[in-house]
């Protein structure tokens, strides 16, 4: 702790300079109060500021009031950084402008957002237009002092002061500039007035006071309220605010500013990255306003101040273990960091760097597994077109419309025009291409039904957008060449008329329709750098984890992608051959006897020939027919019998060593898996009892299921030869990996496609529990 | 049709298929009470029934039609209707920005997929999306003097920011739950029908 006097409230002090506030005091000063003192104390260039502690926040959420002697530190720090930076607040020479932000000690929803540029008024602007001689210059800050205050602290429309001074015009006539800032200042207070029925305050005192009040009062907002209490934060925890004079890249030369990546952010490859714009402030990089030029470029120029952000950058990525993003600007050749996070990433970059981080030993593996989210696994794994196909479609004359890339992705399949059409077609197992004129709620169902969307009209922020983008699926929106005629069924676009249900393919990366079905293929191969998280992932979780499969391609997938194993079934690997229909009423005829037998002993053994040849030496549990004599006690032990031979005679045919287990439904007594025991030739030791808990994924684990699973795994633990499965369908969540993980099991079978999303989920479900564990060893 | 029936065909061929109890949730009635109304519907052969969905008929629409016309024709000839619904194209372009930058964000120039590891652009994204809320209430507060079904939107968009602040983030965007977006997809499809309008996108 500190050397706060928390006890008496006479002495207490309510505001600290940045460079008097402890790092480690988070309580006292905030994420953001803590954080900037971390970076000043690190010997980072950042702006002066100061920081008013979460106490006084308390204080004033407890009495209703600001302490006393608030105003008056406030007042005090302020002098000091007009001493410091040679500048005044709310005057000149050079005026001195402030930011202020909010900062509890942990995130959460409904507080203030920054408010930039606090302290312009008729005098600070004039000085500062003679400063700079920039009067546009001058007058876009009081545009964004208008348009973010009235927004954030007024609760205006941030569109209302742009659009009063869009037209606004500088007279050339030399009149004085005191009056065109009056005039400004004016169209922008009635725009504002107009709105909310209260303005921007004219006096730099007051809107300093006014946006550090809307700061305390964003503490007891209903959204930060209702949050606190959800997730049990004291409600006299309060909030700090940060104070911090603004720096200028648009003041003399060199100025400017930017963003830097420790590590380029797009493919994950260990370079200093970034842009540098010159003459700007950073609203303008955030906002796209200019072409700003490559870090590259400027560090030609002025090499000495980008030397000086590279050593900076290489510092706090050691110190963070992570690769981080830099705001920065340089005023006059001084360089200033402005802030620094973790850097958002391309999931392709987050896995190189995750990797790349543990190669370089800055990091554990189980930080570098952290590093990659089940979303980057999903979206690198994502179906994507085979090139050649692309290109050989593309050759043909096969986009059929442009238009906006809404969502990413590609997809083919089966056009449908119709969202109903869509969800009882889609109920089959069908991939659908949803095509609609524009949508409109009645669409939900369809779209969710589809496996990729596209519409003639909308853009890229459409409904339609939003929702694909929500569902992950491959979107193209606003194809102004096609038109759709729901009565007749048929989609046309330019001299071209297709029927519902004709092939269709959607690249939602380049925006695209095409006809006919490009070829999808699901990317199993893996990278060095997804190999070796994966290694340390499957390492660290000592699980098997098998993949649900029915072809030979999928197995070839599941095992590029590490599989132990997988589970299958008779019935849907007949049904992929397409022998499944006769086979099974065959055996379902009363008495159907030795003849069908025969024939399904065979079915089996065709069918699954392929499919083992590709497992050699892998685990192959196979579910037994669902048939309707198997619903009975014991079964049909001829019907079992079948199976299992069918499976020996595929094994033995495709060279598969060890023997499949057959995994029997529905079986419910001892006697019973007796039984089917000693039909069997399955293994005496490392038998699988699985569990299908699809439906516990869906609800949240209530606690007699808990209980029930704990005794399942605590009586298996007691059984040595016998391992325990849970079985997963769809996605796999972080959540009940841990949870499942948490009650004992350590034998999984997922989907193919979330296999390694499993596999990485689990291995920080045993590094949380191990680091939980770890102090009562 | 009564004004109950109206309100409960309205639900439905506006979500176009939905269960007795989302039409409940909708409108903040006891499901026995749109169970009652949803079999007079069916009976004058306005929705149908698929096992426990209910669907509009192709009478739907214009029987629908022909009532709002009737219901609000002061409000579509009144003065505040073009600005009502100026007002809302305005900010819907901003909500569905906002939507977008919740779920996609620029990395060196490329949009990429929030990966939600920054809680400060994530709590400024959503701080966003709930004043646009705050300000579509002055939408439908003044539609609500006319006909106060308009004024549950604001209590379902309530319901779904607890949700969200609770931590339950998916209430933003999710198509498949009574999310932000949902909701606001809703009241657009709604607006429209109401002041006769057609939708531009």
């Amino acid at each position: 702790m500190t050397a706060v006097d928390h006890d008496s409230p006479a002495r207490r002090r309510w505001v600290y300079r940045v460079e008097d506030a402890e790092p480690a005091d988070v309580a006292l000063f905030g994420g953001k109060g803590a954080g900037l003192a971390r970076m000043q104390r690190a010997g980072l260039p950042v702006p002066p500021g100061f920081i008013i502690t979460t106490s006084a926040c308390a204080e004033y959420v407890t009495t209703g009031k600001l302490p006393g002697s608030v105003i008056e530190e406030v007042r005090a720090q302020v002098a000091a950084l007009e001493h410091e930076t040679k500048r005044s607040f709310g005057g000149g020479p050079m005026p001195l402008l402030l930011a202020v932000r909010s900062g509890a000690p942990v995130s959460m929803p409904g507080m203030m957002e920054t408010i930039l540029n606090l302290g312009i008024g008729r005098d600070a602007a004039v000085a500062l237009a003679e400063a700079t001689g920039d009067p546009e210059f001058v007058l876009d800050l009081t545009r964004r002092l208008q348009k973010g205050f009235s927004e954030i602290v007024l609760g205006a429309d941030p569109d209302a002061v742009d659009d009063a001074v869009a037209d606004f015009a500088l007279r050339a006539d030399g009149a004085p500039f005191g009056e065109t800032f009056d005039r400004y200042w004016a169209l922008c207070r009635k725009a504002v007035y107009d709105d909310v029925g209260i303005a921007v305050p004219e006096d730099s005192w007051d809107q300093l006071l006014a946006a550090v009040m809307a700061v305390l009062q964003s503490w007891t907002g209903r959204r930060a309220v209702t949050y606190r209490e959800h997730h049990g934060i004291p409600h006299d925890m309060g909030t700090a605010v940060v104070i911090q004079s603004m720096v200028f890249g648009n003041l003399g030369s060199p100025s400017g500013t930017g963003v830097a990546f420790t590590r380029n952010p797009v493919t994950g490859e260990r370079a200093l990255y970034g842009e540098f714009l010159k003459h700007a402030q950073g609203e303008d990089v955030v906002a796209g306003i200019a072409d700003p030029e490559t870090i590259a470029e400027a560090a030609e120029r002025t090499p000495e101040i980008f030397d000086e952000l590279a050593r900076i950058a290489a510092d706090l990525e050691l110190q963070y273990g992570d690769a981080l993003d830099i705001e920065y600007t340089v005023e006059r050749g001084k360089l200033y960091v402005l802030q620094v996070r973790s850097a958002t990433r391309t999931p392709r970059a987050a896995i190189r760097i995750a990797a790349d981080l543990l190669r370089e030993g800055r990091i554990e593996p189980s930080a570098a597994v952290a590093g990659v989210s089940a979303d980057h696994l999903r979206q690198v794994e994502g179906p994507r077109f085979d090139e050649a196909d692309l290109e050989r479609a593309r050759a043909d004359g096969a986009v059929l419309a442009a238009g906006v890339a809404a969502s990413p992705g590609q997809m083919s399949g089966t056009l449908i025009l119709d969202s109903e059409r869509a969800v009882e077609r889609a109920r089959v197992g069908e991939d659908l291409i949803l095509a609609r004129p524009t949508t409109s709620p009645r669409d939900l169902q369809g779209l969710i039904a589809a496996a990729a969307i596209v519409t003639a009209r909308g853009g890229a922020t459409s409904h339609a957008a939003v929702v694909a983008r929500a569902l992950a699926k491959p979107c193209v929106v606003g194809c102004g060449a096609l038109s759709l005629d729901e009565k007749r069924r048929t989609l046309t676009a330019g001299e071209r008329v297709l029927q519902e249900g004709d092939a269709v393919s959607i690249d939602g990366d380049a925006g695209e329709l095409l006809l006919g079905r490009v070829k999808v293929n699901r990317v199993g191969a893996s990278n060095p750098d997804l190999s070796l998280l994966m290694d340390r992932a499957g390492a660290a979780s000592g699980c098997t984890v098998l993949a649900s499969v029915t072809t030979p391609g999928q197995a070839r997938t599941a095992l590029e992608r590490g599989a132990a194993g997988v589970v299958t079934s008779i019935d849907e690997v007949l049904a992929s051959t397409g022998r499944p229909v006769k086979v099974l009423e065959a055996v379902a005829r009363p008495g159907s006897g030795h003849a069908a037998l025969t024939e399904m002993h065979q079915a089996v053994a065709e069918a699954f020939t392929p499919l083992l040849a590709e497992l050699d030496g892998f685990d192959v549990d196979v579910e037994a027919i669902d048939a309707a004599q198997l619903a009975l006690p014991v079964g049909d032990p001829d019907l079992l019998r079948a199976q299992v031979s069918g499976l020996a005679l595929a094994a033995e045919r495709s060279g598969y060593a060890p023997t499949p287990r057959l995994v029997v439904r529905d079986v419910s007594d001892a006697i019973e898996a007796r039984a089917i025991r000693l039909l069997g030739e399955e293994p005496a030791e490392d038998r699988h009892l699985w569990v299908d808990v699809r439906a516990l994924q869906a609800t949240d684990i209530d606690t007699s299921t808990s209980e029930l699973l704990e005794s399942l795994a605590a009586s298996c633990e007691s059984r040595p030869g016998y391992r325990i499965g849970m079985r997963l369908f769809g996605r796999v969540s972080d959540d009940i990996a841990a949870r499942l993980y948490g009650l004992g099991f350590r034998l999984f079978a997922v989907d193919v496609d979330e296999l390694r999303v499993a596999r990485l989920a689990l291995a920080k479900a045993a590094w949380r529990l191990s680091s939980r564990r770890a102090p009562t060893r | 049709m009564t004004r109950a029936e109206f309100e409960v065909l309205n639900v439905i061929v506006i979500k176009g298929m939905c269960r007795t109890s989302s039409v409940a949730d909708v409108l903040g009635t006891p499901e026995e009470c749109v169970e009652e109304t949803a079999a007079a519907l069916q009976q004058r052969n306005l929705i149908a029934r698929r096992g426990d969905l209910l669907l509009p008929t192709d009478r739907a629409d214009p029987a629908l039609g022909a009532f709002a016309a009737e219901a609000y024709k002061d409000l579509r000839s009144g003065p505040e209707s073009d600005g009502l619904h100026e007002r809302f194209e305005r900010i819907n372009g901003q909500l569905l920005q906002t939507m977008a930058a919740w779920q996609q964000v620029d990395v060196g120039g490329h949009r990429v997929a929030n990966d939600h590891s920054d809680p400060d652009y994530d709590e400024n994204v959503i701080d966003r999306a709930a004043k646009l809320v705050e300000r579509l209430k002055g939408i439908t507060g003044a539609l609500g003097e006319h006909d106060p079904r308009f004024l549950r939107y604001g209590e379902r968009f309530d319901a779904a920011f607890d949700r969200v602040d609770r931590g339950d983030r998916d209430y933003l965007s999710s198509p498949g739950l009574e999310s932000v977006h949902n909701i606001w997809f809703e009241f657009h499809e709604d607006l429209l029908r109401s002041l006769g309008k057609a939708r531009a996108g």
